[in-house]
């Protein structure tokens, strides 16, 4: 037995998204139970499922190192400035 | 533990690999193994019921439900094993050990066709209201993702109960009887699904897996179920029922908790037989376990 992720498509226009877990004897069946479990009705046209230890997980202290990092934005608050003052300035009221 | 309380007093979501204090990782397990023992037990006793049930369409609507119940407990053993408590093999081998617990309506026999409506209706609303409250504001994120899921098909399921409830009442004096008679043995158990008053220290309720107290949600079903079953000329078992003219409420007097006692104990009416049936049902499916683990045959190869 292995425990897979499943991962669930609506309609061709969503992005696949995370439907929760199950436990299977083999791919093929992780497939059967996915869609008898997660899309017993209509709730997408496809599916993913990944054996979970082929999963490479980046954990929080890994992906959160890039939450200080001003210098990968720019707030546009100095050039929208800029252009208001251009624009009250051609347009005196 | 008080860091942990602010964080969930915040909205803080736990995810299945956290850090969290052992005492909130118990409780909840204990409470979603509770839960898919319950839809595992529920499943088995929608399955006695696909040979007997009326009519093809309503058998193949009975065969649907006893596949989702089943699933349930599929899902929901995922996520409890997922915390690392025990594993979904030892929980269900204490399930038959009767060793933990599922909900009090299954530790009774449903015995004609109009048991098996009232258990559509009235318990499976009992039991959708104490979900709905759970996923209102669960701390625990895989629950609250997984209770999404659960909660719209048991919201058709209990659809399906009122409509059937509607065919019978429209029926003979010999079925409204029946719906009757099956009232009367199903309406205190349903009730009592809800359990007593929440204590004021309950850890479920301050950890946020419950979101409302087990007396509110008991009363808001009581508030709606009583009219709704009189508006199909049926009564209601409670001989100290009354109506209170100035809140406009129904109170239906003392409940008596002992019924509710004797099965957390196995001590139902119909325990026994409800947990050696479910350990039949898993000896007799092992060759498919097996089947599934076998490692694929090797075929010669033609030549």
């Amino acid at each position: 037995m292995a425990t897979y992720e499943v991962f669930l498509k609506k309609d061709g226009k969503d992005e696949f998204r995370h439907a929760g877990a199950l436990d299977a004897a083999n791919d093929e069946i992780a497939l059967v139970m996915a869609r008898e479990s997660y899309a017993r009705r209509a709730e997408g046209n496809l599916i993913w499922v990944a054996n979970r230890n082929n999963i490479v997980v980046g954990d929080d202290a890994f992906v959160g190192a890039n939450t200080d990092k001003p210098h990968r934005h720019h707030d546009g608050k100095a050039v929208a400035a800029r252009r208001k003052q251009q624009r009250e300035e051609s347009n005196p009221t | 533990m008080e860091e942990f309380e602010a964080f969930l007093n915040d909205g803080g979501i736990v995810e299945a690999p956290d850090d969290m204090p052992d005492e909130y990782r118990d409780a909840v397990f204990t409470f979603i193994e509770m839960h898919a023992n319950s839809e595992l037990m529920g499943g088995l006793t929608e399955r006695d019921w696909i040979p007997k049930t009326p009519g093809l369409r309503h058998k193949m609507s009975v065969v649907a439900k006893t596949q989702d119940e089943i699933g349930h407990g599929h899902l929901l053993y995922m996520v409890a094993a997922d915390m690392g408590v025990k594993t979904r093999t030892e929980m269900l081998e204490d399930l038959f050990d009767g060793k933990s617990r599922f909900h009090n309506v299954f530790h009774y026999q449903a015995k004609t066709w109009g048991d098996q409506v009232a258990i559509a209706f009235l318990v499976d609303a009992a039991a959708l209201a104490s979900q709905q409250a759970v996923f209102k504001n669960c701390s625990y994120g895989p629950y609250r993702r997984i209770l999404k899921r659960i909660i719209s098909e048991e919201g058709f399921h209990m659809r399906l109960g009122e409509d059937r409830m509607m065919r019978i009442a429209n029926g003979s004096q010999v079925q409204r009887d029946l719906f009757q008679d099956a009232i009367n043995r199903w309406f205190w158990p349903s009730l009592q699904l809800f359990g007593p008053d929440s204590k004021p220290n309950d850890k479920l309720l301050r950890w946020h897996i419950k979101s409302e107290r087990n007396e509110v949600l008991r009363d808001a079903w009581v508030q709606k179920f009583v009219p709704l079953l009189q508006s199909y000329g049926f009564t209601i078992p409670a001989p100290d029922m009354k109506f209170d003219e100035t809140t406009n409420r129904w109170d239906v007097g003392p409940i008596d908790w002992e019924p509710l006692k004797a099965t957390l104990a196995q001590g139902g009416p119909d325990s026994a037989r409800r947990i050696s049936e479910a350990l039949s049902n898993w000896q007799q499916t092992a060759w498919v376990r097996e089947a599934l683990d076998a490692p694929a045959p090797e075929i010669a190869a033609m030549t």
